[in-house]
């Protein structure tokens, strides 16, 4: 094995945790010398994944919530991952509920993302982040939609978009 | 987070991160804000990063503000940081809460866009 770091947590699945992710990930990315920008773009992709976990993946507070960090060839990979119900409709454990906009906000800050789970084996978001960027994700994966009427993102409303980046 | 008022609009200064932890608070403080019915600015001038919780958080304030008549404005400053341009740049929100620059600009505009809708 390489010298490369890699960083693994485990952690209760609960909203204080999300914080002390984005701290890890701070130091990891200082480390491999990203710029800021990809830096805030891997804060906010990583904070939405864990905060579906703590929302979405387990009813009571007993679960954990587990995030890997490891560096490789071109770029770090992220993986958060929880060991709840997997991917099925089911309400947000908090009130109110969340906007909806965790998963196309991962698509649209990632360079490449992956999507796994299934009903009762818990669900994994692996997303990377490459050392350079040719282009910016945002104008392959734009978050589409607005918000609608009932306060939850509608991914078919009119959208206001700004161009990304801009 | 902290409140301060400009004659009729109270302005409700957020600074550092924010995200699912912190967001009920900041809810509590929207809703007193908007409790006492005039208009709103949320100055997120000092902010360092802010995440769907936190919009959530500003749209349904955004939301109460319309229904009351009560004027609603988002300001970030005229040196934005990344972790909370970038949200509001892919999500098209700029024009939606709205968002202006300067503090003085968002007490302009929340003092007359809620008589105006």
């Amino acid at each position: 094995m390489s010298g490369r770091p890699e960083v693994v947590l485990t952690m209760p699945a609960r909203p204080e945790g999300v914080g002390v992710v984005r701290q890890a990930l701070a130091g990891m990315a200082d480390a491999l010398d990203f710029e800021a920008s990809v830096l805030a773009d891997m804060k906010m992709a990583v904070t939405e994944a864990c905060t579906n976990v703590v929302v979405h993946a387990y009813d009571s507070d007993s679960g954990m919530l587990e995030v890997e960090m490891r560096a490789g060839d071109e770029g770090l990979t992220i993986v958060v991952r929880d060991h709840g119900s997997g991917i099925q409709p089911r309400p947000a454990r908090s009130e109110p509920p969340a906007l909806g906009l965790g998963l196309p906000l991962i698509a649209a800050l990632s360079d490449a993302f992956e999507l796994r789970g299934s009903a009762g084996r818990g669900t994994e978001v692996r997303m990377t982040f490459a050392y350079t960027r040719d282009a910016d994700p945002a104008d392959a994966n734009p978050v589409t939609g607005s918000v609608g009427i009932d306060g939850r993102w509608d991914p078919d409303a009119p959208s206001h978009g700004a161009p990304a980046g801009g | 987070m902290l409140d301060d008022t400009a004659g009729d609009v109270v302005v409700v200064v957020v600074e550092g991160e924010h995200d699912i932890y912190t967001a009920p608070t900041l809810r509590e403080r929207l809703d007193e804000a908007l409790d006492r019915g005039g208009g709103i600015v949320v100055d997120l001038t000092a902010a360092t990063f802010v995440d769907s919780s936190v919009l959530g958080a500003l749209l349904d304030a955004r939301r109460r503000a319309l229904e009351g008549k009560q004027g609603f404005v988002v300001c970030v400053g005229e040196t934005v940081e990344p972790g909370v341009q970038r949200i509001l740049d892919i999500t098209g929100l700029v024009p939606v809460l709205p968002v202006l620059r300067r503090r003085d600009e968002a007490i302009a505009a929340a003092r007359t866009n809620g008589a105006n809708t």
